[in-house]
């Protein structure tokens, strides 16, 4: 159903006036500059920020040359410093009559003073060029242009990720631009086996995509297939690694994130080095990387960089947490509403007495409390910083006391919801799949008790294990159980024993869901 | 596909079955001790002591302050049937919520109801899945259960509570025999040992009692055991963590708490046929009180003390193992499963005579008493000079 929807709306967008529309179909580039201009501007009408220059020059003006790049994207001081300059210079003080091939030659060999200089052939790429952002000389009567790369630094400075924060550990986190994230991994990364296999991708935004791995430790298999799943990507735009992941992702229809993402250099680069592959995308500082297994979700960077002792315990506590913010809300549910028998004696005075006057059944109160909850949260994300403060005062007056007061809540389901809420906050990227399984084992323990939980639990282990990241089993090392690579899992070795790398990773594909999934895949994009 | 559709299809009547057992804390009332007794006519009377909640949260956190008006933690109901259940379910008819069992922690047996016997009588507790195996069950002597579950005192907000506090208490100090409805279950079934349940008493409108010991022989009750006949018996049995024991001295008065005991009982066979019982208790203790003018000096004053709670210690037992054969002729202790274990045909013989012939064994008492330390000083602290 969804593909012809998309097959629908495919088709729709590329109907509408096609014929003011630049179509990017491969078009020499003409031997005259007049032509050429003409040309450029019929496909930059109405770009204001496109700037083009004529320069001529030489004794009767034959040195013809077009500069042409987009406003505030190149440096103009490199660029009238490096290339406009040195080409007046040189035409004007020495009296030359050159051919034009030979003028061609002269600017790209010895005028022009910037490193970055190359040669473009048809039109279509040197349009690229310059809405990628560099300056494109055209030279009257060559057939082929210069691009020289005076792009201007864009965007922020590198800072600390606000999502990733470490106490522990190198700061650094990614920026938009692509340039600056390669030049983040290379620095910690020296050697030549550190591979950037550039692509563009998506048909209107043309974005640089960047697959990334250590050649030698990557296993090869998984580096062919996610050149070959992002290839296939078809889409008008990539404006967040978040699109790439879900078109490469195993599963789509999966709570769980099967594809990781991260902000910090150092963590990234800890998982290049485990041999896992990475995707870079211009415009965005999260990173990807794939195969992503279930134990990722657990694991820190702090982790590695504190002794295993205190590694091991926050990993166990963390899983812990995870569970409670799961079960907790269902298994109150469960406790009071079927189960009293398991209950102590005190507390369940205590649990009667705090449920007395409560018009709803615990079901409903859960449902109301984690429900307002989820709101204050994403309220708290979406609202703007400076009315921050008005949202968490009304929060924890209407889900704290005012409701017990009012006689709408009781002060433990209060306390249920306020420990679920911090540790959920506990395992960050598996809150959003935390978030839904906790209704369903929520309405399961209203139905069945335990039994509901149990069955809904038995249901999502079984997902799990089924689950895969490009063909590697999502639970590994715990299911299959890989025994040496329980060195970093729940329980952490120190660094010094951690001898070998993940086997895992280069395990053989058993049961070809990678190839099952490549025809799928391949299928959608015949269609 | 098709299976995956088949299968949520499947699924879906799990849904159906609602949440009929669904039962908030709210509307249901939770027991916190239960009472049977027999009325004259021969019916069973059940009393049961609900607490309420809310009114305990109250007085706990000290916001009631109304003084007069406060709420009561409990309230006590009492309702008459053919049978516990019988009484229990008909009991809704005076009670606002479904009684909930699982939370009762004493369970007080009337003194009628126990000498009707309450082998058989005990079943829906065996039976109903919401026992809770770790209640305490005790026999009310000279008051009905009624009588003891209404009374509120001042220690505890719920008396049930209170009830099992004193248990616990006396229980370390070897005053009551603790029985728990799982040990009453097993012993009930069986024929070596003999049931017995600790005992309570109404002391006044506040207070209760828990000492002694109820004696039963064939599942009815036969008699009492006192504290120092109990202690014997405890004794005998292996069954005493800690106690003091109070023994006389020369112009004086000394306390010993003994720290530990263990006791073993055997039946010692001639010619097929059992010839004596024996029991062997050994024990230490610390000297934690002593009221005199000897000196403790030397091990030769250590030793004569030794000797002293022995036969103090001693006298306590054959006082139970009396009671148990000449009064009530009931093998409380055990003996009977030294038998059934060594002697299996001999037991299969006598099984259901075995009382009879208990009751006629001489007996053998051996109790061997050690004396550790005397606390921080050796001899009295006034000493004639």
């Amino acid at each position: 159903m969804f593909r012809k929807i998309k097959r629908r709306l495919r088709v729709g967008s590329q109907q509408d006036n096609i014929d003011t529309i630049y179509t990017g179909i491969d078009e020499p580039l003409p031997r005259n500059i007049e032509r050429v201009k003409e040309r450029l501007n019929e496909i930059f009408s109405e770009c204001s920020d496109y700037i083009q220059r004529e320069i001529v020059c030489g004794e009767d003006g034959s040195v013809r040359i077009l500069v042409s790049y987009i406003e505030g994207f190149v440096d103009k001081k490199i660029l009238n410093q490096d290339v406009v300059r040195p080409i007046l210079d040189y035409f004007s003080s020495a009296e030359r009559q050159d051919k034009a091939k030979r003028v061609y030659q002269l600017i790209k060999e010895c005028i022009i003073s910037n490193n970055e200089v190359r040669e473009v052939e048809s039109l279509q790429q040197a349009v690229y060029k310059i809405v990628s952002g560099d300056a494109v000389l055209f030279v009257d009567g060559s057939k082929s242009a210069l691009v020289v790369g005076v792009k201007a630094p864009q965007g922020r400075q590198v800072e600390e990720p606000d999502t990733e924060v470490s106490i522990r550990g190198p700061r650094e986190g990614f920026v938009e631009n692509l340039a600056t994230n390669m030049v983040l991994i290379r620095k910690r990364i020296k050697t030549p086996n550190l591979k950037f296999e550039m692509m563009q991708l998506g048909i209107q935004t043309k974005t640089d995509v960047c697959i990334c791995y250590i050649k030698g430790i990557a296993n090869e298999e998984i580096v062919k297939e996610v050149r070959k799943r992002v290839k296939k990507i078809r889409g008008d735009a990539i404006l967040d690694t978040g699109y790439i992941e879900q078109y490469i992702t195993d599963n789509r229809l999966t709570l769980f994130p099967v594809v990781g993402n991260s902000e910090k250099c150092d963590k990234l680069v800890a998982k290049l080095l485990e041999g896992r592959v990475a995707i870079l995308c211009d415009g965005t500082p999260y990173v990807i990387t794939v195969p992503h297994l279930f134990i990722e979700s657990i694991q820190t960077s702090d982790d590695y960089y504190d002794h295993a002792f205190f590694a091991s315990f926050m990993r166990v506590l963390r899983f812990l947490a995870l569970l409670i913010s799961n079960l907790l809300p269902a298994m109150y549910v469960a406790l009071v509403s079927f189960h009293h028998t398991v209950i102590p004696f005190k507390l369940i005075i205590t649990l009667a007495a705090s449920r007395q006057g409560i018009p709803f059944s615990p079901f409903v109160e859960a449902i109301l409390m984690i429900t307002a909850f989820e709101l204050l949260r994403e309220a708290g994300v979406r609202m703007p910083r400076p009315i921050g403060q008005a949202l968490s005062i009304v929060g924890a007056i209407v889900l704290g006391e005012a409701s017990v007061n009012a006689g709408i809540a009781s002060n433990l389901m209060v306390i249920i919801v306020a420990i679920t809420a911090i540790c959920s906050f506990v395992v960050p990227p598996l809150i959003r799949a935390t978030m839904l399984l906790r209704f369903a084992f929520l309405i399961a323990a209203n139905f069945l008790g335990f039994l509901g939980i149990s069955l809904v639990a038995v249901t999502v282990i079984i997902h799990l294990c089924r689950l895969r990241s490009f063909g590697i089993p999502y639970m590994a090392p715990l299911s299959p159980l890989t025994a040496t690579d329980l060195k970093d899992s729940f329980i952490m070795v120190p660094i010094w024993a951690m001898i070998t790398r993940p086997k895992i990773l280069f395990q053989e594909d058993t049961r070809g869901t990678v190839g099952i999934k490549r025809q799928e895949v391949d299928k959608i994009s015949e269609d | 596909m098709k299976i995956k559709k088949l299968a949520i299809v499947l699924m879906l009547p799990i849904l159906l079955t609602g949440c009929w057992d669904n039962v908030d804390l709210t509307e249901i009332n939770i027991v916190t001790a239960m009472g049977i007794d027999k009325a004259e006519d021969g019916k069973v009377i059940v009393t049961v002591q609900v607490v309420e909640p809310a009114a305990l949260q109250s007085t706990s956190s000290g916001q009631g302050g109304g003084g007069s008006t406060q709420p009561k933690p409990v309230f006590v109901e009492s309702y008459k049937g053919e049978t516990i259940s019988d009484a229990l379910i008909s009991m809704k008819s005076i009670v606002d919520k479904r009684l909930f069992l699982s939370t009762i922690q004493v369970l007080i047996l009337g003194e009628r109801f126990c000498k009707d016997g309450i082998n058989e009588a005990l079943d829906f507790l065996h039976r109903d899945y919401q026992s809770e195996y770790l209640t305490d069950v005790l026999v009310a002597k000279d008051v009905t259960p009624e009588q003891i579950l209404k009374i509120q005192s001042d220690m505890e907000a719920i008396p049930a509570m209170y009830i099992k506090g004193t248990i616990e208490n006396t229980a370390i100090r070897a005053k009551v025999k603790r029985t728990m409805l799982i040990n009453l279950f097993k012993d009930i079934k069986n024929k070596c040992r003999q049931v017995t349940i600790g005992q309570i008493t109404k002391v006044n409108e506040k207070t209760v009692k828990t000492e002694g010991t109820a004696v039963f022989r064939d599942g009815k009750l036969v008699g009492w055991l006192d504290q120092y006949q109990t202690r014997g018996y405890l004794f005998a049995t292996d069954k005493v963590k800690s106690t003091i024991v109070n023994i006389p001295v020369t112009n004086g008065k000394m306390s010993i708490e003994v720290l530990n005991s263990s006791g073993k009982l055997d039946v010692e066979f001639k010619n097929g046929e059992p010839a004596k019982l024996s029991i062997q208790v050994n024990l230490e203790g610390n000297i934690v009180e002593y009221i005199g003018k000897e000196t403790l000096d030397s091990p030769g004053d250590i030793y004569k003390l030794e000797k002293i709670l022995s036969q103090e210690v001693k006298k306590e037992i054959v006082m139970a193992l009396n009671k148990a054969q000449k009064d009530y002729s009931s093998d409380i202790f055990g003996f009977g499963t030294v038998v059934h274990k060594y002697h299996p045909h001999y037991w299969e013989k006598v099984m259901d005579e075995w009382n009879d012939v208990f009751s006629k064994l001489p007996a053998e008492i051996k109790v061997d008493a050690k004396i550790r330390r005397a606390g921080l000083i050796k001899s009295p602290m006034m000493k004639d000079e």
